[in-house]
């Protein structure tokens, strides 16, 4: 009912844009920049290093965060703190010879090995992550497993040909998903519009317009309850993810994405690290001076400052808004108090005194006023007539809200942090 | 990388990266636009001396808003358009042969006073354009009577004459007549007709709430209803009651502006049903023959009362 009395009258919300296309493959970077952030780099990677496919780099010391893999033929150019570059370049006999020795693993006889129970559970997630998975959203512990089958964020266009055009993937990491998930029921929602039949899979039919794509909302969707315990959300991609691990037989290496500007929109599967100004090119995107440069999707995703930056396994979408076509975002304007984001926010908060008591650091306030429910769906901010970064502000005050929390509260045990990091850590990088 | 097109300047923004289009300049825009078969039928039923009212009280809130701005220190934004609208909005209220420094003097007063007093756009409690009314209607109450103001013309006061002559001679004038603004009233408030088409326009884009406007209409039409059926040689009908007075053009422009109202549907509507029913009881209780613009004011400070009314958060217990 909600639905029908907000203004998005913005026909890309409605998260069915009817592309059914086989993903394209992207393009062979010539560069790449790697996320190496807290891994262990292997023996023998350093500057000037030659590097072949799939060629362990990195190992995370997380058991749940994959491994860091070698998408191409190249050299180590530059290695810091965050980032491993590399450049592509030709291999030569012993590199190819090396490359060749790369042997495929039965992803599915591992599963069987490994066994069942938690203690097999727990194996599988070992070799998957060694197999460079992240294995924390897709083995977490829950009774009833919904994988989110809507695309992400409006503009996002690949969850429908997933669904449809790559089914195989889908169920051969639906396969593996069973064995890794100790879920006892896996749901996978899809569009209230779109008919879909898995033989051996539960369907959920759900809202299809932005922000029933957001987790929380897509439970009270499925379940018909908030914040219920013992159900956990898995996003398509990283089934995906799963599925092109247990086809190849290889590390993971790549990723989904849609690279979108207002005239352009294509959904490719892309190495990992490869630059985000390559992937325009192949994409045949101009970009012009004052443009927005968009990682992650056109709601929730970070605004990239060069063309040099990466896309990583787990990124969701590149997207270019061209200057001009939306209003600019007034960093000083004060609310005007015009309610829009209240009637819009779909966790019923007030995001217009939310974003006022960040803007003048009334953190505490900001608590009181339930800034933690907020689901980050970024419509305050799509809304707001007066161009205020309302999701920055919130953002803001959680962040301080969180900091304020870790310096009251003990210090936790070392270890236990590194698995418990927001979900949105996986993809922001370099 | 060796790209030429790493020297492009890239902006960067904070999310959402897309945006509904919408600006406070826009949403002014279509406010004039809505405004605007009214001011066009004011011109038809009162001649110049309207377009001379519309014209200078425009101009004489967007100066006063400047020159606030400029003493204050702070960037000017009259290019939003907001004063302008609102400077409309008050010349409606207005008799078309109201003197030149009484609409200056609303339209400073509106201004100052009613916005930049109290911070600007939307900081404001009670509405920024009956504050400068107000202020007129209690200190000049003969000036800003339009019955006394308006000698040369065949039209009469619905209003008054349902005050002192009764229902049946209030029904007398035709329903056509009050629809096309051919009744005593301020210049612009007593268009009904366009006011409607204009308003229902604005709802129905969502640039004004419509919760508040239906609230505000079903509360002027449901007590009149309740009065005309307990009474119906005193009490005229619920449409005499809208189409008179300033009740299209507070239900859909004055009310509904929302920084004075609560924003979620349920307390937007209840907010809209007490300002109609103020209005009703102003008109059968009260001194004035128009009870809106009060009805309004007063309804504007009750609405932080009625924001208390709201959902608990996602999730929460």
């Amino acid at each position: 009912m909600k639905e029908l009395f907000t203004m998005l009258t913005d026909p890309r919300f409605h998260l069915l844009y009817g592309v059914t296309q086989r993903f394209s493959m992207g393009p062979e970077p010539r560069q790449a920049r790697l996320n190496r952030e807290d891994m262990t780099l292997a023996e023998g990677v350093r500057k000037k290093a030659r590097v072949y496919p799939f060629m362990r780099l990195g190992t995370h010391p997380s058991p749940l965060k994959g491994d860091l893999f070698s998408p191409m033929f190249g050299v180590v150019s530059d290695i810091n703190e965050r980032s491993l570059f590399l450049e592509a370049a030709e291999p030569d006999e012993e590199l190819r010879a090396m490359a060749a020795e790369v042997r495929k693993t039965d992803v599915m006889e591992l599963a069987r090995d490994c066994g069942a129970g938690a203690e097999g559970r727990k194996r599988l997630a070992l070799g998957l992550k060694e197999l460079g998975l992240n294995t924390r959203s897709l083995g977490q512990e829950c009774e009833t497993l919904i994988i989110n089958g809507l695309n992400p964020d409006p503009g996002i266009t690949w969850a429908e040909p997933m669904l449809m055009a790559h089914r195989s993937t889908l169920s051969a990491g639906l396969a593996l998903l069973r064995q890794l998930s100790p879920a006892r029921k896996i749901v996978l929602a899809v569009p209230r519009e779109m008919r879909l039949q898995f033989h051996d899979l539960e369907i959920a039919h759900v809202p299809s317009q932005y922000p029933a794509s957001v987790n929380e909302l897509l439970v009270k969707a499925v379940t018909g309850r908030e914040r219920p315990e013992g159900v956990g959300v898995v996003g398509l991609h990283n089934l995906w993810s799963l599925g092109r691990v247990a086809e190849t037989g290889l590390p993971l290496v790549e990723t989904v994405l849609t690279v979108g500007s207002l005239r352009h929109s294509g959904n490719y599967i892309v190495k990992d690290g490869c630059m985000v100004g390559e992937l325009l090119d192949f994409a045949g995107i101009e970009l012009r001076e004052g443009d927005s440069l968009v990682r992650g999707g056109p709601l929730r995703g970070e605004s990239l400052d060069k063309l040099s930056r990466s896309v990583t396994r787990g990124s969701m979408g590149v997207f270019v808004v061209e200057a001009g076509t939306v209003p600019p975002m007034q960093g000083h304007a004060p609310c005007i108090n015009c309610g829009a984001c209240v009637l819009i926010c779909p966790a019923r908060l007030s995001p217009s005194l939310l974003s006022r008591y960040a803007e003048f650091a009334l953190h505490e306030r900001a608590r009181k006023e339930h800034v933690d429910a907020c689901l980050e769906c970024g419509l305050c901010g799509y809304v707001c007539i007066a161009r205020r970064p309302v999701l920055q502000y919130i953002r803001l005050a959680k962040h301080k809200l969180a900091e304020a929390d870790r310096r009251l509260a003990p210090p936790e045990p070392a270890g236990a942090v590194a698995g418990n990091e927001p979900e949105s850590k996986e993809d922001s990088h370099a | 990388m060796p790209d030429v097109r790493n020297a492009v300047l890239l902006a960067m923004s904070a999310p959402p990266y897309w945006h509904c289009g919408r600006t406070v300049r826009r949403q002014s825009l279509w406010m004039a636009v809505a405004l605007a078969p009214a001011a066009l039928c004011a011109v038809w039923n009162w001649g110049l001396p309207a377009l001379r009212v519309m014209a200078l009280c425009v101009a004489a809130c967007v100066a006063a808003e400047a020159l606030c701005q400029k003493v204050m220190g702070r960037d000017i934004s009259v290019d939003d358009g907001t004063a302008a609208v609102s400077g409309l909005l008050l010349a409606f209220m207005l008799p078309a042969a109201a003197p030149w420094w009484l609409v200056c003097l609303g339209a400073a007063a509106s201004i100052c006073l009613g916005k930049m007093a109290f911070g600007g756009l939307g900081a404001n409690p009670v509405n920024t354009t009956l504050t400068g009314w107000a202020i007129l209607f209690v200190s000049f109450p003969l000036l800003m009577d339009a019955n006394a103001m308006q000698l040369d013309t065949t039209f009469v006061d619905p209003l008054l004459r349902l005050k002192y002559f009764g229902a049946a001679a209030a029904e007398e004038i035709p329903f056509e007549d009050l629809l096309l603004g051919r009744q005593i009233n301020g210049l612009g408030a007593g268009q009904a007709g366009a006011l409607f088409l204009g308003g229902s326009f604005l709802a129905a884009r969502g640039f004004v709430r419509w919760h508040i406007a239906l609230g505000f209409f079903l509360g002027v039409a449901g007590l009149a209803t309740a009065f005309a059926l307990a009474d119906p040689a005193t009490n005229a009908s619920p449409f005499f009651h809208l189409a008179t007075g300033s009740v299209l053009l507070g239900g859909f422009f004055l009310i509904t502006d929302p920084a004075n109202a609560p924003s979620r549907p349920l307390p937007m509507f209840l907010f809209g049903l007490v300002g109609g029913a103020l209005v009703m009881l102003i008109r059968k209780y009260g001194v004035y023959a128009d009870g809106a613009p009060f009805a309004i004011l007063l309804a504007n400070l009750l609405a932080p009362q009625l924001d208390l009314l709201r959902p608990k958060p996602f999730g929460g217990r």
